[in-house]
């Protein structure tokens, strides 16, 4: 046989006997994506003051109230199967004090609260977990708006309005999602 | 034993790269050889390459990912696969493809020392680097990752959709030097791209608040051109088969290269191809966002005589710091230039082979040399480095093998040949061969075959 006959034949060899290795492209269905995202939630730092109206009269409750706009994306709402709320929180009063957590939907209906974080006076280094199942709570993914309130022990006497001992809040939120391709 | 592990260190360390065909570079003086180098030899009156058929080259190729990676039945969840691809991809990975097919090709002396050659021809070019972080980031997300910089820069992708019309000539200048040039008008169907990105972002542990989220120097682009019509995505195929001749995107572009005998057996032959640009200025659609962004939460002031919209502040602040905004602003787009370089030594029997001018020019039989390839891509140039050897079994017939180092394969062996019947010339070349055992598990295949018609 000629060389350049031998060449042909070597060309085509590699051109119509290229082999491939079976592929499984349905092995993707099977994938799941379990990205863990963690973001900063409210934090806030108050002072006895704080708790005394125009008048001078002791309020044993505060609260505020924030939007929340995190469910409106359609990734996280339609993909999210747990969320972990943390807060980390140091009580220099010298009573308990009682975090209420509500989530809100955009009637100011409450879809979902927390048990009430209740810390005692003088308490530096408390820590809150909470784990939310969505499969179990499917309503919180309705929140629009997020409402803390703090309240502190009625002890019968007041707290000293010029008292500079702080009460500190700190949370963030992780989102666990699963989504397959 | 020096020499070996001097090239063993070279080899180690320097890591090669192509989208090169370098079977076809300087091979049987082919009309395809002078669109990469218009200072090749040409030995011949005339040619036309058959319409479509005269020229077709793909070239696709992944580094540090193959199909097999993800998708081969080995009862490996997964998940574990991809995890592990993920995390073996370096920054420098990429994926890339490049065709080009020849509309029209014809060339003509006229006279004993210039070869005057056109044509036109459709090339798609795309490349993308693995940008690592994003798909880290979500896939696994920030939790796992504090401290970690999600980069920007990462961000590097070019696709190129466009057709070429062109004309060069080639001129002997002297029995040892034969140089030549090429003028292209570039006509852009499709561009998008996005370089020089910069920017991070870092999820870390907070002082005010468990964790601080910095956006830091971000400034990303995203240029698009022939994609979008006033917001629209253009969905008629129609419209960029149409831009590809003359639609409104137009650029120019210069090839020079040059082939110089040294000796009778020893020749060195380079080139500079697409040294240009395409000035997008139809269709565009461009995006930016940059700026500086620090997020730590929502602190809550408990002033029910001021209530604040928070959200709203936030929300306010971040368009604010880092904005994102849209223009139509024309562009300049530069094609990738690519260097080519040979060194050839020509040995074994002497033949002759009559020329255009009835005259007669003795050829060797055999060559061997080497070629170095550089296509300057966005993040660097890359690199292939072949040694070669040439056999012509016939002044009709010559064939060719090389072996190429580049960023898929220390052992990437091509071959080629080109045979004329008549008139007729048909030419093949494969590149990757011992890839086409497993073509699930190459990072890189390419190949060029076309027909033509030569007139000696």
């Amino acid at each position: 046989m000629k060389s350049p006959t031998k060449i042909s034949l070597i060309i085509c060899f590699f051109v119509f006997s290229s082999c491939y290795e079976s592929l499984d492209f349905n092995q993707l269905k099977g994938h799941v994506s379990k990205p863990v995202f963690s973001s900063a939630l409210t934090y806030y730092t108050v002072v006895p003051a704080q708790f005394f109206n125009a008048a001078g009269i002791q309020q044993n409750s505060i609260s505020d109230i924030t939007q929340f706009k995190g469910f409106e994306n359609s990734y996280i709402k339609d993909n999210l199967v747990k969320i972990d709320f943390n807060a980390e929180i140091k009580n220099g009063f010298d009573r308990e004090v009682t975090i209420l957590v509500d989530f809100l939907n955009k009637n100011d209906a409450v879809v979902y609260s927390f048990t009430p974080i209740i810390v005692e006076g003088g308490n530096l280094n408390f820590t809150f977990l909470e784990e939310i199942e969505i499969a179990l709570n499917k309503n919180i993914l309705n929140t629009t708006k997020v409402r803390i309130s703090t309240e502190i022990e009625n002890t019968g006497t007041q707290m000293n309005p010029a008292d500079t001992r702080e009460f500190v809040f700190k949370s963030s939120v992780t989102l666990f999602i699963e989504s397959s391709i | 034993m020096k020499k070996i592990l001097f090239f063993v260190l070279i080899f180690s360390a320097v890591k090669f790269s192509a989208q090169n065909k370098q079977v076809l570079y300087d091979f049987a003086e082919l009309p395809q050889t002078l669109l990469l180098n218009p200072g090749a030899e040409t030995n011949y009156k005339f040619h036309f390459g058959l319409p479509l058929m005269s020229g077709l080259s793909i070239d696709l190729g992944s580094s540090g990912a193959v199909l097999t990676d993800v998708f081969a039945y080995d009862n490996i969840n997964v998940d574990d696969k991809i995890s592990t691809l993920l995390n073996n991809l370096t920054t420098t990975d990429f994926v890339k493809f490049n065709s080009q097919i020849e509309v029209l090709n014809g060339g003509f002396r006229t006279d004993t020392k210039t070869y005057i050659s056109f044509g036109f021809y459709n090339e798609i070019d795309a490349i993308s680097y693995y940008p690592k972080d994003f798909f880290i980031l979500f896939t696994e997300g920030n939790n796992p990752h504090l401290n970690k910089s999600f980069s920007a820069s990462q961000l590097l992708y070019k696709l190129d959709v466009l057709g070429v019309i062109h004309a060069g000539v080639s001129k002997k200048i002297n029995d040892k030097l034969t140089a030549g040039g090429r003028f292209k008008i570039y006509s852009s169907a499709l561009n998008i791209e996005s370089s020089n990105n910069t920017g991070t972002f870092t999820t870390v542990l907070g002082t005010d608040n468990i964790y601080k989220h910095y956006f830091s120097n971000i400034n990303i682009n995203a240029r698009s051109s022939g994609l979008f019509n006033e917001d629209e995505v253009i969905e008629d195929s129609d419209t960029y088969v149409n831009n590809i001749f003359f639609g409104g995107n137009l650029g120019i572009g210069f090839d020079f290269g040059a082939t110089y005998h040294i000796n009778q057996q020893l020749e060195f032959s380079g080139s500079v191809l697409d040294l240009g640009f395409i000035n997008h200025k139809k269709n565009i659609k461009n995006t930016t966002a940059k700026g500086n962004f620090i997020f730590e939460g929502v602190e809550f002031q408990y002033d029910p005589n001021n209530p604040i919209n928070y959200w709203g502040q936030i929300d306010s602040n971040f368009r604010k710091q880092l904005p994102t905004a849209e223009n139509q602003e024309s562009y300049i787009s530069w094609r990738p230039v690519k260097l080519n370089a040979s060194l050839k030594y020509s040995f074994g029997e002497i033949r002759s082979k009559i020329c255009y001018d009835n005259t007669y020019k003795d050829f060797y039989t055999d060559a061997i040399g080497v070629q170095l390839y550089s296509i300057f891509r966005l993040l660097s140039p890359q690199l292939a480095l072949t040694g070669f050897y040439q056999k012509s079994i016939t002044h009709k017939i010559h064939t060719k093998v090389t072996y190429t180092i580049d960023d898929f394969s220390y052992a990437n062996i091509g071959a080629g040949l080109s045979a004329q019947f008549g008139k007729v010339n048909l030419y093949g070349m494969l590149d990757n061969i011992l890839e086409y055992r497993n073509l699930s598990s190459a990072n890189s295949i390419s190949l060029q075959v076309g027909f033509n018609v030569i007139f000696n």
